[in-house]
C-alpha cells in the first residue's frame, strides 16, 4: 500500500496545479446546478399550504445552513489533520474554510430571520436553533480572528485548529436543538432516517439546492485555499515559475 | 415542459405579499455568494502582481551586482 497520494495531497503546488485544471468545469456545473434549482423552487415549486410563498425561502435557507454545518466539520477535520501531520496544505484549507463558513452561517441566519417575520411574526427569538447557529457564527469569526492574532502562521494555525476542534462540541447541539427544547424553529424537514416531509415537488429543487451549495463551496474553499497557497509560498520556486510569464523574459 | 406555478411573471415578483421577504432573501444571499467567489480571485490577482514585483526586483539587484563586480 502506498502512501504516494497521501502525501501528494499533502503538496500545495500539487493542490494548485491540479486545481487550475479542474475549477472551471467545477465553477461552471456548480453554477448551473444552483441556477437551475433557485429558478425551480422559485417559479415552479407550488406554494405551502400553511406558509404561502414565504416557504420559498427555504430553497436558500436549508442548504446554507447545510453547509455551515459541514463547512465546519470540514475546518475542524483540516485543523485535526494539521495538528497530527503537521500538513501545512491542511492549514491553509482550514484558514479558508472559516470565512466560507462565517458567510454561510450568516446566510442560513439572516435568510431565517426574514423567513421569521412572516411565519412566527419576529425577526429574530432566542430559541435554541437559532441561538446555537449564532454561537456557530462567532466560532467561525474566532478562528478567523486566531489567523490574524499570532505573528507565526505556525502558532496562528495551532490556535485556530484548537478552537475549531473545541468549537465541534455546538454542531451536534445545533442538530439536536429542535428536538431537545421547545422552540418555534420547525423540525429538520430532511432527515437521513425517514423520508422527507415535505411534497415530492418541493423537495426534489431542495436536493437540486443542496447539492448546487455543495458544489459551490467546493469552489469557493478551493479558490480561497489557492490564494493563501500563493500568500505561504511565495518565495518558492514554483510559484517564481508561475510568474514568470507575466514578467516576461526567462531569467 | 413544466408549468410555473405563478400566472404571470408580476405575480412571481409579489408572491402574494411574500414577495419583498423571499426576494430580499435571495438577492442578499446570492450578493454573499459572489463576495465569496470575488474576494479570493482579487487577492489572487493581487499577489500574482506582488510576485511578479518582487521577481523583477531581485533580477534587477542580481544584474547590477553582476555589473558591480565586472567594474571591480
Amino acid at each position: 500500500m502506498s502512501w504516494q497520494w497521501f502525501h501528494r495531497l499533502g503538496s500545495p503546488r500539487w493542490f494548485y496545479q491540479t486545481s487550475t485544471r479542474w475549477l472551471p468545469l467545477l465553477a461552471l456545473i456548480a453554477a448551473a446546478v444552483l441556477v437551475s434549482g433557485l429558478v425551480w423552487g422559485l417559479a415552479f415549486a407550488p406554494a405551502d399550504a400553511k406558509q404561502g410563498n414565504s416557504f420559498r425561502i427555504i430553497y436558500i435557507h436549508v442548504p446554507a445552513s447545510f453547509l455551515a454545518l459541514a463547512g465546519y466539520y470540514i475546518m475542524a477535520i483540516a485543523g485535526a489533520v494539521g495538528l497530527i501531520w503537521k500538513m501545512k496544505l491542511s492549514y491553509m484549507v482550514m484558514k479558508s474554510a472559516a470565512p466560507i463558513g462565517a458567510a454561510l452561517t450568516f446566510i442560513a441566519l439572516f435568510t431565517g430571520a426574514i423567513w421569521g417575520k412572516p411565519t412566527w411574526g419576529a425577526y429574530w427569538v432566542w430559541d435554541a436553533r437559532i441561538t446555537s447557529m449564532l454561537i456557530l457564527l462567532f466560532l467561525y469569526l474566532g478562528v478567523m480572528a486566531l489567523q490574524y492574532a499570532y505573528h507565526s502562521i505556525d502558532a496562528a494555525s495551532k490556535a485556530g485548529a484548537i478552537l475549531a476542534l473545541v468549537g465541534t462540541v455546538n454542531i451536534p447541539i445545533i442538530y439536536k436543538s429542535v428536538d431537545w427544547w421547545y422552540t418555534l424553529h420547525q423540525p429538520a424537514t430532511i432527515k437521513f432516517t425517514s423520508a422527507p416531509s415535505m411534497h415530492i415537488d418541493m423537495f426534489l429543487p431542495l436536493l437540486v439546492m443542496i447539492v448546487g451549495f455543495y458544489l459551490f463551496y467546493a469552489v469557493a474553499l478551493i479558490l480561497h485555499t489557492r490564494s493563501e497557497i500563493l500568500r505561504r509560498e511565495r518565495k518558492t520556486a514554483w510559484v517564481r515559475e508561475l510568474v514568470q510569464p507575466n514578467v516576461g523574459e526567462k531569467a | 415542459m413544466m408549468q410555473m406555478y405563478f400566472a404571470s411573471f408580476q405575480d412571481l415578483l409579489i408572491m402574494d405579499g411574500h414577495g419583498i421577504y423571499v426576494w430580499s432573501a435571495v438577492i442578499l444571499s446570492l450578493l454573499v455568494l459572489v463576495w465569496l467567489i470575488v474576494v479570493p480571485l482579487l487577492s489572487r490577482r493581487a499577489l500574482l502582481k506582488d510576485i511578479a514585483r518582487d521577481v523583477l526586483r531581485e533580477r534587477a539587484r542580481q544584474s547590477s551586482s553582476k555589473n558591480n563586480q565586472g567594474e571591480v
